[in-house]
């Protein structure tokens, strides 16, 4: 997967959280708000419904005081009487609190108006009525009752009620329709808003169920990978090791099947030189006849002119044979040496560095005073090692350093040692002569060397030393200018584990 | 009376096997000495065709080994000569180039007698082949079991 989908995905997946977020927020809001409008309307319903009942309750405090004005007129009872100015006292309280009720609707406003002139001039007749009767003219009472009914003062009052009933039910018609609506927006608002939040919800388990099976993916590739990787670098290992093997193997079948023919190199060349030296000594014998005194002692050869040149020259032939012989039987042991080295177990053990060090200083102190160098071994952190590959390269690096010291100045040779990442570090520097620059390769090769050839050797020191590093898993090198000394670096493992190495000898 | 003791000498490298043998006569040893380039015509001598050693029966036997053979291993010859019962009492001398020391371990340990490196210097390896002429002159040598 490409980084650029991999952020795609994220900002969708940012994308969705804030949608539902968002909508979320909306439906709370506009429920809420729906909620509220709701209640309201449901408020004025209500509203309407009690302006109606106070309507009807005002009504019926007029119907009673009328019924009880005429029982009163007909039968003269205080029962009748006291029922009537009860009716009437609470007129005027339920007509005010019709006022309140329907306070906010200006046509019911209008219409309270003229219901309250019209149950004033009522309650005015009621009055007339009722003094009528206390002076005793029942007659003129009833004219009155009459009167009251043919004006139309009832009439008036149930018109003006009845049109603001009807006002009343057609708000409550209205209302309701209203207040249905807000109830039902309400609740499908909520239903939309949980609908789409369940959506964005469904499309988010899909995108992270998605981005799970991407990255599961992802993993199975790379263990995958890192397991073929593995194998991969198993493999190399294994044919670098055999290849190794393979080698030295090769170096020391042939260096020991090169040593069979040069015995008899060497054999037949000291036959020859024993031949020569018969041959020689008895053209010495037939040439030079002494003419007097003593014949010449036994196995004393004795030439003239061309003789004793040929005799030179065969015993010069013969020696550079032998020399040539020598120089190549060291070279071979050398190899054999090295190989058999490399075929050598290890076996690590726990090993007190710088008492390793000062052994070693020590039977190099003959060599050390007659060049006139002093060793200075500073504190040196201990290993768990091979001890004969870290004597041997410390003790080669050591007598090198005094080897190669500037003749005529007093030699310094400092072997320092310190630690980093589970690698013991050691430098082993000198004020000695010095390498070229462009020698610092070539000195590690086997059977070179690099500077004056004043000094006896064969050039298989160092490659040796690095050989042993390479096989301890350390690296070495070197730093150096000519005439101002060099400084040799070994890094290695403080704790050489047998597995790496052994396993394939 | 003594028989004569016969040295078989195992070499494959005829410069080597004549170097030997002029070496070890210049020591003064005289008895007869049998030369085989190969381990097949050595096993051949030693063990008879039926493989059983049984002709070698009364035979006192001298045997100087090489170690690096062109169709076998000296190794093998030293093992089978010292698990054959007519064979196993007859000295070993182990003469090669080889000088490692496993090696040498090994040789011993089968039942050799002696072990010699060749020296590439003709001066040493001269003077081993003659000491080993002088060991030849003295040694006694039991004839193969009967």
């Amino acid at each position: 997967m490409t980084a650029e989908a991999l952020r795609r995905r994220s900002i969708w997946q940012i994308l969705l959280f804030a949608a539902g977020l968002l909508v979320l927020t909306v439906i709370s809001a506009g429920s809420v708000y729906l909620v509220n409008k709701a209640r309201d309307d449901s408020k004025w319903v209500l509203h309407t419904i009690e302006a109606e009942n106070q309507i009807n309750a005002l009504l019926l405090e007029i119907r009673r005081a009328e019924s009880a004005a005429r029982g009163y007129l007909l039968t003269q009872g205080e029962g009748f009487k006291a029922d009537h100015e009860k009716a009437v006292a609470a007129i005027i309280p339920a007509l005010d609190k019709l006022t309140r009720l329907t306070g906010d609707n200006p046509a019911q406003r209008k219409s309270i108006d003229q219901l309250s002139a019209a149950i004033e001039i009522r309650l005015g007749q009621f009055a007339q009525e009722l003094d009528f009767i206390g002076q005793n003219r029942p007659d003129e009472a009833a004219a009155l009752v009459r009167e009251a009914a043919s004006t139309g003062t009832t009439a008036e009052i149930s018109k003006v009620a009845s049109s603001m009933i009807q006002e009343e039910e057609r708000l409550f018609r209205l209302r309701s329709v209203n207040s249905d609506r807000s109830q039902t927006l309400a609740a499908s608002l909520t239903g939309i808003g949980s609908g789409l939040v369940v959506l964005l919800a469904l499309i988010s388990i899909w995108l992270v169920q998605r981005s799970a099976r991407a990255r599961d993916e992802a993993e199975a590739r790379l263990r995958d990978a890192y397991a073929n990787l593995e194998t991969v670098v198993d493999e190399r290992t294994a044919d670098l090791r055999e290849a190794n093997n393979e080698i030295q193997r090769f170096a020391y079948i042939v260096s020991h099947d090169l040593r069979s023919p040069l015995v008899n190199i060497m054999g037949f060349t000291s036959e020859l030189e024993e031949l020569g030296g018969d041959i020689f000594r008895r053209i010495g014998g037939l040439t030079h006849v002494p003419a007097d005194g003593p014949p010449p002692a036994a196995g004393e050869i004795v030439l003239e002119g061309p003789d004793k040149q040929l005799s030179a020259d065969f015993s010069e032939a013969l020696g550079f044979i032998k020399s040539s012989i020598g120089k190549m039987d060291r070279l071979i042991s050398a190899i054999l040496n090295l190989t058999r080295e490399g075929r050598r177990e290890f076996v690590p053990e726990k090993i007190d560095t710088r008492e390793l060090i000062e052994a070693i200083v020590s039977t190099l102190a003959h060599q050390a005073a007659e060049a006139q160098a002093e060793i200075h071994v500073a504190p040196l952190p201990d290993l768990v090692s091979d001890r004969l590959a870290l004597e041997q390269i410390f003790s080669n690096l050591i007598d090198n350093a005094i080897k190669y010291l500037k003749s005529g100045a007093p030699g310094e040779i400092r072997i320092r040692g310190r630690t980093k990442l589970g690698y013991a570090i050691f430098e082993i520097s000198d004020n000695g002569r010095g390498i070229d620059p462009k020698d610092h390769q070539r000195i590690f090769d086997l059977f070179r060397r690099a500077g004056t050839q004043d000094k006896p050797g064969q050039g298989i020191g160092l490659a040796h030393v690095r050989a042993l590093v390479r096989r301890l898993g350390g690296t070495m090198s070197v730093s150096s200018e000519l005439n101002t000394g060099s400084t040799f670096t070994i890094t290695l493992p403080i704790t050489w584990n047998a597995s790496n190495r052994n396993a394939d000898q | 009376m003594t028989q004569p003791v016969t040295i078989i000498m195992i070499e494959d490298d005829e410069g080597h096997a004549r170097l030997i043998e002029r070496n070890i006569r210049r020591s003064g040893v005289n008895n007869e000495i049998v030369s085989f380039t190969n381990g097949t015509d050595a096993m051949m001598h030693l063990f008879g065709a039926d493989g059983s050693g049984l002709v070698q029966k009364g035979n006192a036997l001298l045997i100087l080994l090489d170690l690096n053979l062109p169709d076998m291993t000296g190794i093998d010859i030293l093992k089978q000569i010292k698990e054959n019962k007519y064979l196993k009492a007859s000295p070993v001398v182990v003469l090669t180039t080889t000088d490692d020391s496993q090696e040498i371990k090994r040789c011993y340990e089968l039942g050799c007698n002696v072990y010699i490196t060749k020296p590439v210097n003709y001066e040493n390896f001269a003077n081993a082949i003659r000491q080993l002429g002088l060991f030849f002159s003295v040694i006694q040598v039991p004839p193969a079991a009967s």
